[in-house]
């Protein structure tokens, strides 16, 4: 066991690892810019300096030197090192910026020379609120600038790809950007242009930078030089609320933050996880902002004939109702019950207890699985973030031509989430003198041809958990509200920065974004109450804690143990892992 | 004759007599037969196949560290001893990386061993290669030595013709491939790990060290960075014996030394003479005296990134690496700049700065907007708008690039600026308007 001294106070450690990484991990703090922990450490930025000794050894004897006052000797590197990049050694005195003038002018002088051909423009960067130069320049950085002289000019709003924009005038060349598309995405796609205070990122001349990951390189950027080409100029960081939640449009179950105003996703950000995504997440994945805010279904609505080209909005009474008499005047074995992999486990298992004890039947589902199109890391061949969890749940798998059979066959049909003509699966005509009933929660094609839709709450409005395809069981938060819930009354939502006078600035009037919309597990209790049933789910957390009892492998899993874990590993065999 | 010539005449009697090994004045030397003619390649037949006096290549190596060749590319460490830091052989690759990028303002030495005698470089090279077990050599060469690179490449596909490099080198087991590469016009890729950055491919960015090119070098391999003129000292040794090479010059820093004399001189060039030669020999006898009679003003040593010294701190000084340090500069790569009475300091130094900023590459905060920083406080002293408070934040600036940077540029422009200045503060004074408001 390896011992060290950082800042008076001495610790243990084994292995070799790196300062940097030592002494954040021990809760205290160096400033730094180009270091990230899941790439290399080029030690460009020169931010996170400490002074570095070493206790003296007799070579001889292996005792230690000792001064007139009896104290260890300790010969300290003749330079100020970069803990970054610096190996841990036995007998290493380490002084950070809390105990050495010396670090602490060197930290100054750092952010004074980055400083001197920045912009400085923060009132009207996006990067503003979230920005480690700039809280680093409060902390750490000198009071005013003596530089008087002109700036350096660069390029400014290049579009280097379809989604990132640069402006190199703000760009510190702490050089992640190229690192993540050399060392991660391996795309290979950006490079340092042009030498000294003209350099700046770019891609090959004529390329373009549209690598599926490249919206990760906003993320990484320290400054806003990288800045999301969709969300430019859009929201202040401090007017958002920051929501966890997950990415739904794959497989891998990325964990992702949802970042709100006025009830409107506004950008998708990847949260750290080091079981699933690490640091990153898909371009794909932050798309769903448009699913999030555009084209829902909002309000049940019927086609009162089936000639009728449009549907006309209807009570939630007369929605459910209308299914009660369907579902009685139809012989059961005539209706078709569908789950869906795009739906939560809540969702799908709030369902299947309807359909069974309703219906009288088992629900299935048909996977959406493409192949091919996984890439190994992020991305994945099932498209469904829940294929795991219907599996799970028992619910019957039907393949593609199984489930145009089922349909083809069946009078009455319930189904929720997928967009089974969209996918080519069936056709409108296929649905032709059918009766179909369709949980969803945006106008799809599906929506377009149904008898009936019922809009649902989508990831972003309730809480529901979601198992990947590594068998990862996660979950979501409410991150928007709708008609009928109230962010203030609902504990489970985030909520705003504090201003400088201590209220919180979500101050939300806008009553257009909120969706009519109700989680599936509220309509199936509302359903189960026409039939005289008494089963009654609140909250997702209500469903979740029937199936801990129900299922074995759900056991003990909660949501308070999910958010413990960061997701839990299911084993249907094994135990569960101990922690994360 | 001129000034200087009596006093120092007792002092270096034989620099005159003194015999060229590196540059010798012998015509078409650049050619193979010519070369071999003169006793070319005779060093390396003698490595390959003496086995009695080279009974293995770590005997080569120990007869070079003996020789004490410090390392002409700036920094004066022992070639030998740099040569003994590589790893024993694993069977894998290994490289000798040979820094012919020399672009140091005031630096043109590398260019007459291209330009008059290829063949010995070469000859050096390999048996460099030999004495490290190195299967290839890279030549990186300044991108701006158009005609040089044509007549090294005729050089090195003479040499793989007649069988001195590639397989089987002289009938020997021995086997080494060398490689030209040009530069292009980066002063960066002149720092070892830079260089290997580039011969790489990819952007002449300083690599962090350690790990150390020996450990991991040019694509993670071992590998050994040498100055052209370093491993052009080698054949000489070789053949004389380290000894021959420590009784020429001063004991500390010896062997013959090409200095390359700029500025204000009536003969510029570069000359072949023993280390630790006399700095105002070199001014009035060697370049024959300062151009239109004038006083000398000062000088640059070695290269535009050593720090300046005055015509007073000149006297009686001698040009080696210990001498040099105990005047307050360096040797760096013998390549002396000289300026006459009438030189614009303030400048001189703007231009110096120029460089450095133009050519920074922009990897370390505090060089990349340091040397920006420097120079345009300086075009300001320039125009007759600085004041004095900018001179306090100049010295302010350099030490805040001092020892902050992966690689030497950062110092190499912050001396100059901070030397400059503290030795010529009154000429700067006088272009700069007063100013009350301290730097702090």
């Amino acid at each position: 066991m390896a011992e060290i001294v950082i800042d008076g106070k001495s610790y243990s450690f084994e292995g070799k690892p790196k300062l940097l990484d030592f002494i954040l991990s021990k809760d205290k703090e160096v400033p730094f810019f180009c270091y990230h922990p899941s790439m290399s450490a080029p030690a460009n930025c020169r931010m996170c300096m400490v002074k570095v000794g070493q206790y003296v050894k007799n070579r001889d004897t292996g005792e230690y030197e000792l001064d007139e006052h009896g104290e260890r000797q300790i010969r300290w590197f003749p330079k100020l090192q970069t803990s970054c990049n610096m190996d841990m050694m036995d007998d290493m005195i380490v002084h950070t910026h809390e105990t050495d003038d010396l670090v602490k002018r060197a930290h100054k002088d750092t952010l004074e020379m980055i400083l001197i051909n920045h912009p400085l423009d923060c009132p009207i960067c996006d990067q503003a609120g979230e920005c480690p130069l700039q809280i680093q320049t409060y902390k750490y950085g000198p009071e005013g600038s003596r530089f008087e002289v002109k700036k350096q000019h660069k390029p400014k709003h290049v579009e280097l790809g379809p989604r990132v924009t640069l402006d190199a005038e703000r760009c510190i060349n702490c050089t992640r950007c190229t690192r993540f598309t050399d060392e991660i995405s391996q795309s290979h796609q950006l490079t340092i242009t042009r030498r000294g205070d003209k350099n700046h990122p770019t891609t090959a001349p004529g390329a373009v930078f549209d690598d599926p990951y490249s919206m990760n390189t906003i993320d990484l950027c320290p400054v806003g030089a990288l800045t999301s080409t969709d969300f430019r100029f859009k929201a202040r960081v401090w007017e958002m609320n920051q929501t966890p939640g997950l990415d739904i449009t794959n497989g891998k179950g990325v964990n992702v933050d949802l970042w709100t105003r006025d009830n409107l996703v506004l950008r998708i950000t990847p949260r750290h996880n080091p079981h699933v995504n690490d640091y990153w997440m898909t371009d794909k994945g932050r798309d769903a902002i448009h699913l999030y805010n555009e084209n829902r279904l909002s309000t049940p609505s019927l086609r009162l004939h089936p000639k009728d080209k449009d549907l006309v909005m209807t009570s939630w009474d007369n929605a459910l109702q209308t299914i009660q008499e369907i579902v009685e005047s139809t012989d059961l074995k005539q209706i078709l019950s569908l789950g869906s992999p795009y739906a939560s486990v809540e969702e799908n298992a709030a369902w299947a207890q309807f359909s069974q004890s309703i219906l009288k039947q088992k629900p299935s589902y048909t996977p959406h699985v493409e192949k091919g199109t996984g890439d190994g890391f992020l991305l994945v061949d099932d498209q469904a973030p829940n294929t795991a969890g219907c599996e799970l749940l028992g619910l019957k798998k039907r393949t593609k031509a199984a489930l145009k059979k089922a349909v083809s066959e069946a009078k009455v049909i319930f189904s929720n989430h997928d967009d089974y003509i969209e996918r080519g699966w069936i056709t409108k005509e296929d649905l032709k003198g059918k009766t179909w009933i369709y949980f969803g929660t945006n106008m799809t094609q599906m929506a377009d041809a149904a008898t009936l839709t019922v809009p649902i709450t989508c990831a972003a409005e309730h809480t529901a958990s979601y198992i990947n395809v590594d068998q990862r069981i996660q979950r979501t938060y409410p991150a928007k509200e709708t008609k009928y819930t109230n962010r203030r009354l609902d504990l489970e939502m985030s909520e705003g920065r504090l201003d400088r006078f201590g209220t919180k600035f979500d101050h939300w009037v806008n009553e257009d974004n909120k969706i009519d919309c109700k989680p599936l597990w509220e309509i199936v209790s509302e359903l189960f109450s026409l039939w005289g049933n008494t089963i009654s789910y609140r909250h997702g957390r209500d469903v979740l804690e029937t199936l801990n009892q129900n299922i074995t492998a759900l056991d003990g899993v909660t949501y308070q143990a999910m958010d413990d874990h960061r997701g839990i590993l299911l084993s249907t065999s094994e135990p569960q892992e101990a922690s994360a | 004759m001129r000034r200087g010539q009596q006093k120092l005449e007792g002092q270096m009697s034989d620099w005159r007599s003194y015999e060229p090994t590196l540059i010798p004045n012998i015509g078409g030397l650049y050619q193979l037969d010519t070369y071999r003619k003169h006793g070319g390649y005779e060093a390396l037949y003698s490595v390959l196949h003496d086995s009695k006096k080279w009974p293995d290549p770590s005997s080569v190596v120990q007869e070079v560290k003996d020789a004490n060749i410090r390392g002409r590319g700036g920094a004066g460490f022992n070639a030998g001893l740099k040569w003994s830091f590589m790893p024993p052989t694993d069977g894998g690759p290994r490289y000798l990386a040979c820094n012919g990028d020399e672009s140091e303002p005031g630096t043109f030495k590398d260019r007459k061993i291209f330009e008059y005698n290829p063949f010995l470089f070469i000859e050096g090279a390999t048996i460099a290669a030999y004495a490290m077990s190195i299967t290839t050599i890279y030549v990186y060469i300044r991108g701006e030595y158009r005609s040089w690179i044509k007549k090294m490449e005729k050089a090195i596909s003479d040499a793989y013709d007649a069988g001195l490099l590639g397989k089987n080198i002289m009938g020997s087991t021995f086997s080494v491939d060398l490689v030209l590469h040009s530069g292009a016009g980066a002063y960066i890729c002149g720092e070892e790990t830079s260089l290997l950055e580039s011969l790489e491919g990819k952007r002449g960015y300083p690599r962090v060290k350690p790990p150390f090119p020996a450990q991991r070098g040019l694509w993670g391999r071992p590998t050994t960075i040498n100055n052209i003129e370093t491993l052009s000292n080698v054949p000489g040794v070789i053949r004389n014996g380290a000894t021959w090479f420590k009784s020429i010059g001063v004991e500390s820093h010896p062997g013959p030394i090409l200095y390359g004399i700029s500025g204000h001189v009536n003969r510029p060039g570069v000359y072949e003479l023993p280390s630790g030669m006399p700095v105002m020999t070199l001014i009035e006898e060697v370049a024959q005296g300062i151009k239109n009679g004038k006083k000398l003003k000062a000088i640059i040593p070695g290269g535009s990134s050593t720090p300046i010294l005055p015509a007073k701190d000149v006297e009686n000084l001698t040009m080696d690496a210990d001498a040099l340090r105990g005047a307050g500069s360096m040797m760096g790569t013998a390549g002396l700049v000289v300026m006459d009475e009438d030189t614009d300091i303030v400048e001189t130094l703007w231009r110096i700065s120029k460089f450095y900023h133009h050519e920074s590459c922009g990897q370390c905060t505090p060089c990349r907007e340091g040397t920006g920083w420097l120079e345009k406080i300086l075009e300001k002293v320039v125009r007759g708008e600085g004041t004095s408070r900018d001179l306090d934040l100049l010295l302010d600036i350099t030490s805040q690039m001092e020892g902050r940077t992966i690689c030497a540029l950062a110092d190499a422009a912050a001396w100059p600026v901070r030397y400059t200045i503290s030795r010529f503060r009154d000429e700067f004074e006088a272009r700069c308007k007063p100013s009350l408001v301290p730097v702090g």
